[in-house]
């Protein structure tokens, strides 16, 4: 099959391999390295996964590796195509915009330089408070090197020149209670001409935090990379030490894994809804729905003892059973939420208050979700097929059965109705799950992690998938995390979305698309 | 519209229902409020600055406005400028790149001003401290006077956080 699909550019590459049985790894040369993307992205019709970069300079190869991971989606395959870089690489992202923020990143983090880029400004570390060489991910920059705090040059914004154009500025800190955040918004009129967002001011060095822990350590950081997805982001790396480590869990902790992960996706889901009543000054429907938010976290306090459910995942399996009690307790909560749910769903669709500010605002068009590679709700709104529990499968997601709906419009309604069939989705796979969830152990003792290896790990968080890119030293210890949070793909569709827009719906589309800045920011 | 009202009607009060199932809120929330009326005429106004946490600590800020909660009957108030603020609430640990606007942020809020920290990595950094990227914590940076734990921190212990506040500045 993989011999089939790359048969057009069997010329192009150097040879390709398995590293594991879905992650085919491409070798190509830096010249043709542009024409195999662009079959990968363009004719056979990928998805821009993530893209790591890698200092190997100290174990065997003495240079950078960078690796650009297509997802797939007709079968379930990832093409990884590797890149050897010393100093200087080929920028793609005029190809591929996909690109444009990892090309950056890596950039800030590495010090490789993307040749031809077109927005070389940096993206992570802001100039303002960082020496421009430095570079954390490298490998021999020490993690408490602490520079002066001063500034070390300017930022430039783009500006948006002509008559009666003028500016409004928003943030890093917001009026609510929200992350922090940059926003330039440059108006002729009330009508929005430009939109530049900056992040990264939560940046907290994750990835170099990682860098020489254990397996185990790690366990701590990566709940508290995005708080709301706490489970989703431990679940992706979890799934890939296991897969490293060749560690089998047990059939009944895969059916509770699905169980906490479709809790989570069900108490974002209510959360997000809540919001945009809010933000649409539907105050009675927003609280009816913070209720039932509040509900779905009582419900899991109730079963694991922590409103996120943060310690239920342990490397081979979880750490909390269900017990009869507990599992009537859910059906009865969910019974109570799906009532409930089904009452303020007829509500949205009866009232042309709420439909008048939803319909036609903030589209998205498909070639803009798929030239970005957009993820999750902000894909299938505009049309794009994205849901990694589909594409490929994990746990016991090819057994389940549920919609994953796409819809056409790419506006904020289209994503308000995403999260309605998303709701619903949930409710029925946790249903499913508790019908068929087979006895037995929850937890199996894991294998040691092999030395120098690397594998992705995958959970599909309620923004779309998650990716952890893990790789072992030559110890078993953790030489290289890089974490992708669907928020990181999402974020520059946002600019496309309040184009022709007035400022006043901005709220509106930014809580339709309602991104994780501290998942970004890492 | 009329189905609204039904519905409304149906559900009841929420709040009220709390005491028979949460009575902590109700018997923290009424303390709460007697040192609100007492020393701030009512209103107690909280700016919330986010200066580098994981947006769990937000997650659970925010549910303190919803019905179980519904922080502002005992006069609690999250308001949109510092200079509304009596007091300053900073989550997550304090990263350089943040470093600048929250220091804005804070000398904003007119004095005398309380600083509450929410959350384990605000005072300190937590699990980020050390980091190239973060300047720990607010500890050494601003005067902490109430440092309310968890990782989260539930809304509860918000609530009794922010009475432990007031119960140290104004005696029990």
């Amino acid at each position: 099959m993989v011999e089939e699909l790359l048969k057009p550019i069997k010329d192009l590459i150097a040879d390709y391999s398995f590293n594991t049985k879905n992650e085919i790894v491409i070798r190509t040369s830096d010249f043709n390295l542009a024409k195999v993307s662009q079959y990968l992205f363009r004719d056979l019709d990928c998805e821009l996964a993530t893209v790591i970069a890698t200092d190997d300079r100290f174990s065997d190869d003495c240079c950078f590796t960078i690796r650009y991971v297509y997802s797939y989606h007709k079968k379930n395959v990832f093409f990884i195509v590797e890149n050897k870089v010393k100093e200087r690489f080929n920028s793609l992202a005029n190809i591929i915009p996909a690109l444009n923020w990892y090309e950056r990143e890596i950039r800030d983090m590495f010090g490789l330089v993307p040749l031809n880029h077109p927005d070389p400004r940096p993206l992570v570390l802001f100039p303002e408070n960082f020496p421009p060489d430095l570079h954390p991910l490298r490998k021999d920059f020490d993690i408490k090197t602490r520079p002066e705090l001063k500034s070390y040059g300017k930022y430039e914004y783009k500006e948006v020149e002509g008559e009666g154009v003028f500016n409004i500025l928003v943030g890093p800190i917001h009026a609510g209670i929200i992350e922090p955040g940059h926003f330039r918004f440059s108006l002729a009129g009330e009508h929005v001409l430009q939109l530049e967002i900056r992040h990264f001011w939560k940046h907290r060095g994750v990835e170099k935090l990682a860098e020489g822990k254990t397996a185990e350590e790690i366990l701590e950081i990566v709940p508290r990379v995005s708080g709301d997805h706490s489970y989703a982001h431990t679940l992706a790396y979890v799934q890939a030490i296991e897969k490293l480590s060749n560690t089998e869990i047990p059939e009944r902790a895969k059916y509770l894994r699905v169980l906490f992960a479709e809790l989570e996706r069900l108490m974002c889901n209510l959360n997000d809804v809540a919001w945009l009543f809010q933000d649409v000054a539907y105050s009675f429907g927003a609280q009816g729905m913070f209720i039932l938010k509040e509900e779905v976290m009582r419900l899991n306090k109730a079963l694991t003892g922590n409103r996120f459910n943060k310690n239920v995942l342990k490397i081979g399996g979880v750490s909390v059973d269900l017990n009869q009690e507990k599992v009537n307790l859910i059906i009865d909560k969910l019974g109570f939420i799906a009532d409930k749910f089904e009452f303020y769903k007829k509500i949205i669709f009866d009232s042309a208050s709420i439909l008048d500010r939803f319909e036609t605002t903030g589209r998205i068009l498909y070639e803009t979700v798929k030239e970005l590679s957009c993820v999750g709700y902000t894909a299938r709104a505009s049309g794009l097929k994205s849901d990694i529990r589909k594409e490929h499968p994990y746990l016991i997601y090819d057994k389940l059965t549920f919609t994953s709906q796409t819809f056409e419009e790419g506006d904020c309604f289209a994503r308000l109705k995403c999260r309605l069939s998303d709701i619903e989705d949930s409710i029925s796979i946790i249903k499913e799950v508790l019908a068929d969830l087979p006895d037995g152990e929850i937890f199996t003792q894991p294998n040691p992690l092999p030395a120098n290896r690397w594998t992705l790990g995958y959970s599909e968080g309620q923004r779309g998938n998650i990716m952890y890119f893990v790789k072992t030293d030559k110890e078993g210890k953790i030489d290289r995390l890089k974490i992708r949070d669907p928020s990181f793909n999402n974020w520059q569709a946002i600019q496309w979305a309040v184009l022709g827009d007035i400022v006043a719906d901005f709220p509106l589309v930014n809580k339709s698309l309602n991104l994780s800045y501290a998942g970004t920011d890492l | 519209m009329f189905r609204i009202f039904k519905e409304r009607f149906k559900e009841g009060i929420k709040a009220e229902e709390l005491k028979i199932r949460d009575e902590n809120v109700e018997i923290l929330g009424k303390q709460l409020k007697e040192k609100i009326d007492k020393y701030f005429q009512g209103s107690f106004a909280i700016r919330e600055v986010d200066s580098g946490s994981c947006n769990a600590c937000e997650y659970e800020i925010s549910a303190l406005s919803n019905p179980y909660y519904d922080i502002e009957r005992f006069g609690v108030k999250f308001v949109a400028s510092p200079k509304h603020a009596d007091a300053i609430m900073i989550t997550g640990c304090l990263t350089r790149n943040m470093y600048e606007a929250m220091m804005k942020a804070y000398e904003n809020v007119p004095n005398p001003k309380f600083v509450i920290a929410v959350g384990d990595c605000a005072l300190d950094g937590g699990i980020f401290k050390g980091s190239y990227a973060v300047m720990d914590g607010i500890k050494d940076k601003l005067p902490v006077d109430i440092w309310i734990k968890g990782c989260p921190p539930e809304p509860i212990d918000i609530i009794s956080g922010l009475l432990m506040l007031l119960n140290q500045k104004f005696g029990e």
